[in-house]
């Protein structure tokens, strides 16, 4: 057993095309498994059925893309970034993209329980009417409560959207959410939609980023 | 519908997955899948496993197959799948084909479809495939602009009943067959002489069925009076084909992004089985035994691991412990393995100390959970029926070593049906299991778990039980109440088959041709996925029976005559009959035969392939 101390490597990718319906458990089952046909020295669990060490920021939707997802795992001693990335890339399928990659501290509190936010960009298909969408969803947000059945609990969107914009593109009207996304409150764009009537293939959605600080929500307002 | 091209597949496909479960099933994408360019290629080979992907796309034999095709330059292999019936509705519902899933080209633009049949409940998802791709369902009724639809697998040893749908099979190992077969299309289609061309090349190719080309006729009783080949090329029997040496064996899997049921590579270690037990269709039709030798395995497990990322193996065979040099793979395997987080699945162990010596070998790499024996009778004169000769001390003793090597839970199989079985055996199944579990107590206390697994006995087609009725539903039904109730105040565990959930497997397993009517009727009738314990409709098909005129009993409820040519008989994997019928007379004596790799009892092999056997001692057969 390796007692060095593990080196945390942080790795921010996006997921696209097919692998949008791959959902969260199976996506860490392809990075376990990617990160194994890599090569790279990987940190295993201690214990009777040892595991590749890693874990991801926040789960996915299915059928959502990501330009903005974050993986954590750890190798047994420090390996150059390049050669990480060029690793990684040989080894993940396509509509995995490796953005960037960097080394990280140990001390740093987990992925997951630092998140505090997530942004969501949704594009509609024409079936979609976006121009009905923005209005029903002013009505919606003027209401004082916005309550959604989740399973067996009730959840409500006023306390869950921090912001909701229009955006103008070449092809008509994209919805620009950011939403809370922490393990007891978390906002998803699918939901929202559905409060709005729309039902799911008539639209798109893809996170744009994933938020950690209050301060990263300000800077781009 | 068989005019849609591929870019409307998949703008209308990408909006219906995000309203289906487990949309990942439907996209390929696989690590390992291999993309080729349509037009780069001659020939397109599309490979339908028809149920769905989570446990289609594990199947070993088409993944062998896949890897084959593609790599031969001039020809390309796709998947397909069975959609739940989710996808099928929303297929349905937008007039869309069924598709490949590496290209999204619906199927009916393929050169070949070849499906693979393991098992007879999935006979209806093969219509069912062929409907939603837009292709006739009956052979005689698809032109040359349809692609030529085969099968292959082990329940092709009686190919009878699907003779209707299916233009051609493929009787027994399919790794020469697949490319002679792929080759012999290739130039009937630069020949363009008409389909019926196609059919009499490809009854050419040994080991190649093509039921159009063979006549059945039949008696007054309704059974068979003869069968009759229809031209000079179309041989009578058709002989299964097997390779004398074990292929290299297929290292490059694909690794889904969504789970299926087994995700692991798989090694076969080796094909066939000397043990003879009497009710074993795949102990009968996968002669001769052939090993793959043990720094093959070991060099594929590597390269196998390396390629995909796994962190499971399965080491297959149907006697993983007969293997000669099993305890040398096991060690190697250990060595090779023991610092990689590797898991090492080693099923089909028989029943003695070696076995559990065997799995202690592996030491961290073996799964947790439990371990498995297959008693399938606990009295020894119903052992001796079956040809599964045991000393129930030997039982006893196994189970007992399994406990002192630490494992807690321990899973029995047992068949209940069986020919001659009576009460008294059935309680004995109880008895057993109670004795095993009292040694497991004494052992390990009260953490120990028994689980008793009942199958239902089926009468197999080219077994020596192949002549025997089944026993009726409401006998076996008491049955399986002695073993509830025995079970529920024992605290033991138990799984079955309630009767019922078995009719189709018996009807069909040893059907003649003229049951295509009834799989038809019985589709029409909204069977599908019958595989699916809780989709099984059995009055879709008592029904098809009865509008088709075919009284069921026939297949099942009848002892049949040892003169009686049977619905397989042109098909020999072989073993010959005058064995088959030695060894019921055998079992009804109450009489045993010994594992026939020390004495060769002259079943036929080595008659039909002793002169494909290597003369390289490293190269082991079974066969003495």
């Amino acid at each position: 057993m390796n007692n060095n101390p593990p080196v945390r490597v942080r790795v921010k990718f996006a997921k696209h095309g097919d692998l949008r319906f791959t959902g969260h458990l199976d996506l860490q089952r392809l990075f376990e498994r990617a990160l194994r046909r890599s090569g790279l020295p990987l940190r295993f669990s201690q214990g009777f059925n040892p595991k590749v060490r890693l874990s991801l920021a926040s789960a996915l939707p299915l059928g959502f893309s990501s330009e903005a997802e974050l993986l954590d795992f750890w190798l047994d001693e420090q390996v150059d970034i390049p050669l990480i990335k060029q690793n990684l890339d040989l080894a993940l399928p396509n509509d995995i993209s490796v953005r960037q990659i960097e080394l990280v501290s140990n001390q740093l509190p987990s992925l997951q329980s630092s998140l505090i936010a997530s942004e969501y960009r949704v594009s509609f298909f024409p079936e979609g009417e976006p121009q009905k969408v923005a209005e029903k969803l002013s009505n919606l947000l003027d209401q004082e409560n916005i309550l959604f059945t989740r399973r067996t609990k009730t959840v409500n969107y006023k306390n869950l959207i921090l912001a909701a914009n229009w955006l103008k593109t070449p092809q008509g009207l994209d919805l620009l959410l950011r939403m809370k996304s922490t393990p007891d409150a978390n906002g998803r764009p699918d939901e929202l939609l559905r409060l709005l009537g729309l039902t799911p293939g008539s639209y798109q959605v893809c996170r744009t980023a994933l938020i950690f600080s209050p301060e990263e929500m300000r800077e781009d307002g | 519908m068989s005019d849609q091209g591929k870019s409307t597949i998949d703008s209308k496909l990408e909006k219906i997955l995000f309203s289906v479960e487990k949309p990942g099933r439907y996209v390929g994408g696989e690590h390992n899948q291999v993309r080729k360019s349509w037009e780069s290629v001659e020939t397109r080979v599309a490979l339908v496993f028809p149920d769905i992907y989570d446990l289609g796309q594990p199947n070993l034999g088409l993944a062998i197959l896949y890897d084959i095709l593609n790599q031969q330059p001039d020809i390309l292999a796709e998947r397909a799948y069975s959609p739940w019936m989710d996808m099928e509705a929303l297929l349905r519902e937008n007039q869309l084909p069924l598709f490949s899933l590496e290209s999204k080209t619906p199927l009916n633009k393929f050169d070949i479809l070849g499906f693979t049949l393991p098992y007879e409940q999935i006979y209806t998802n093969v219509l069912n495939i062929l409907n939603l791709s837009g292709i006739p369902l009956l052979a005689e009724e698809r032109t040359a602009e349809h692609p030529l639809i085969i099968a292959g697998g082990q329940a092709c040893y009686n190919p009878e009943p699907m003779a209707d749908f299916l233009d051609a099979f493929a009787i027994g190992e399919g790794e020469e067959m697949i490319l002679e077969i792929a080759r012999a299309f290739q130039k009937w289609k630069r020949s363009q002489a008409p389909r019926t061309d196609l059919l009499k090349i490809l009854a050419e190719i040994p080991g190649v069925y093509v039921p159009s080309l063979y006549e059945v006729t039949y008696s007054s009783e309704g059974t068979i009076s003869g069968v009759f080949s229809r031209i000079p090329g179309a041989p009578l029997p058709v002989q299964k084909r097997i390779l004398s040496v074990l292929p290299p064996a297929t290292t490059r899997f694909l690794v889904p992004n969504v789970e299926t049921v087994h995700d692991r590579i798989s090694v076969e270690i080796m094909r066939g089985c000397t043990r003879g037990c009497r009710f074993c269709h795949a102990g009968m039709v996968n002669r001769p035994v052939r090993e793959r030798n043990s720094d093959e395995i070991l060099t594929a497990v590597q390269e196998g691991l390396d390629a995909t990322g796994y962190e499971q193996v399965g080491l297959l065979s149907l006697s993983s412990s007969d293997h000669t040099r099993i305890l040398g793979i096991i060690q190697g395997v250990y060595d090779q393995f023991k610092d990689k987080r590797v898991q090492v699945n080693l099923p089909s162990l028989r029943i003695a100390s070696f076995s559990v010596d065997l799995m202690d070998e592996l030491k961290e790499l073996r799964p947790g959970g439990g371990f498995t024996l297959a008693p399938e009778a606990a009295t020894e004169r119903m052992r001796a029926i079956i040809n599964k000769p045991l000393d129930e001390e030997v039982i006893l003793e196994t189970a007992r070593t399994i406990f002192e090597h630490g494992w807690l839970s321990l899973k029995l199989y047992f068949m209940i049906g069986l020919p001659q079985e009576t009460m008294e055996d059935v309680q004995a199944i109880l008895d057993l299991a109670r004795k095993i579990k009292n040694i497991g107590k004494v052992v390990k206390g009260n953490r120990v778990r028994i689980h008793l697994g009942i199958a239902t006995f089926i009468p197999k087609p080219h077994t020596p039980f192949q002549w025997y009725s089944i026993e009726d539903s409401r006998s076996l039904q008491s049955k399986i109440d002695l073993l509830k109730d025995g079970t529920r105040k024992s605290d033991i565990k138990m799984t079955y088959n309630p009767p019922d959930s078995t009719l189709l497997e018996s009807w069909l397993s040893r059907g003649d041709r003229r049951l295509g009517a009834v799989i038809l009727q019985a589709w029409k009738n909204g069977a599908k996925m019958d595989a699916w314990t809780e989709r099984f409709d059995v009055n879709a098909w008592l029904e098809a029976f009865a509008a088709c005129g075919i009284d069921p009993d026939f297949y099942t409820k009848r002892q049949r005559g040892l003169d009686e040519i049977l619905p397989w008989d042109h098909i020999s994997i072989g073993v010959s009959k005058r064995f088959l019928m030695t060894d019921l007379r055998l079992s009804q004596a109450g009489k045993t035969r010994e594992d026939c790799r020390k004495n060769c009892f002259n079943c036929g092999i080595l008659d039909a392939f002793g002169s494909l056997k290597p003369s390289d001692e490293e190269i082991y057969w079974g066969c003495p």
